[in-house]
């Protein structure tokens, strides 16, 4: 066992990161900031994906059981989230990396509204091009036992929950495109 | 601390920003500034390499301060505060989201990051003592001389 200090220049330095990121500015990054993860957790004992039918931010209802068929990467975030709002960008990029094979993602906001989403979501490069739900009330969260965010799930082709995420990851990572990919039916 | 094959981290959140950002979520200045003042922190923890999935209730940790030991605020006593205060929803849900999570198991390349009050008042130095069990087996690392800045 050891203990570690904390000293006065580091509460500085971690005062001036709060700064930037309660403040919705650009994601901020610094050698106090924790990596991304490049992996997924396979579940021990997989089961059936709770229901989730929310709007996006144009109104529109989105219910995970129309993309049965498809795995599904399912990612609760919110755009004050750190760590979110870090992997957001990485989300992207592996949608446009096995979307084509059939790969579908769905990013559920709790707590906030469309304008607060769609201002955040606007800044980022690439932008997402997946649909983004809004989970106003929580409830989904709930549903889904979700703990802290972000925290990601991913639904295989006939709706069981096969693999779990909690904390960032870099999505687009080799090692979780392969997880991913084996998911997919074969090219 | 890196300790077991788990890493934790506290980073303080003076009092400005955190009161900012409830007031930005809908909180009035004195409910926003009851939490600001509880000396906030923003929280890592993080199975890097434990020997299977880490499990942790935060009242179980221990802050020992001036000889005195006691929990970390826990999560479910702001939101009955908040209740009592006549916080809104919406309001109570980002705050809900935005603390560090009251219990949570990692499995390796696994974490959080949240927001936790200590409780202590400005100026005051600190131990935190965290604890998790992995498979059963309890594990305890601790952060000494924390300064509670202003």
């Amino acid at each position: 066992m050891f203990a570690a200090r904390a000293n006065s220049a580091r509460q500085l330095l971690g005062a001036a990161l709060m700064s930037c990121s309660v403040g919705l500015t650009a994601p901020a990054r610094s050698a106090e900031t924790p990596p991304l993860t490049h992996g997924l957790t396979p579940l021990p004992n997989p089961s059936a994906a709770p229901a989730l039918a929310l709007p996006d931010l144009d109104g529109k209802i989105h219910d995970l059981t129309a993309l049965k068929g498809k795995p599904v990467v399912v990612n609760f975030w919110a755009t004050w989230c750190p760590p979110c709002r870090r992997e957001m960008p990485s989300l992207e990029r592996l949608r446009q990396t096995l979307g084509s094979r059939g790969l579908e993602v769905l990013a559920v906001d709790v707590g906030e509204d469309a304008d607060t989403v769609f201002a955040f979501t606007g800044q980022l490069e690439p932008a997402p091009n997946y649909p983004l739900l809004l989970d106003r009330d929580s409830a989904a969260m709930q549903r889904w036992k979700v703990k802290g965010l972000p925290t990601t799930f991913v639904v295989d082709a006939q709706g069981i929950i096969v693999f779990r995420a909690v904390g960032g990851r870099e999505f687009d990572h080799a090692a979780i495109v392969e997880q991913l990919t084996r998911l997919l039916p074969p090219q | 601390m890196q300790d077991h094959g788990v890493t934790l981290s506290l980073t303080q959140i003076a009092p400005e920003p955190a009161r900012a950002f409830y007031l930005n979520r809908g909180f009035s200045i004195a409910d926003a500034g009851i939490y600001a003042d509880a000396c906030v922190y923003m929280t890592v923890l993080r199975n890097d390499s434990a020997p299977g999935e880490v499990n942790f209730r935060v009242a179980d940790w221990r802050v020992e301060s001036m000889g005195q030991i006691q929990p970390p605020r826990l999560l479910e006593d702001w939101m009955a505060l908040w209740g009592q205060r006549g916080v809104s929803e919406p309001s109570r849900i980002a705050f809900r989201w935005a603390q560090f999570p009251p219990e949570q198991e990692y499995s390796p390349g696994e974490w959080n990051q949240g927001m936790l009050a200590i409780g202590l008042s400005a100026d005051t130095r600190f131990t935190l003592i965290a604890r998790w069990q992995v498979a059963g087996k309890d594990y305890e690392g601790r952060l000494e001389n924390v300064r509670c800045a202003r």
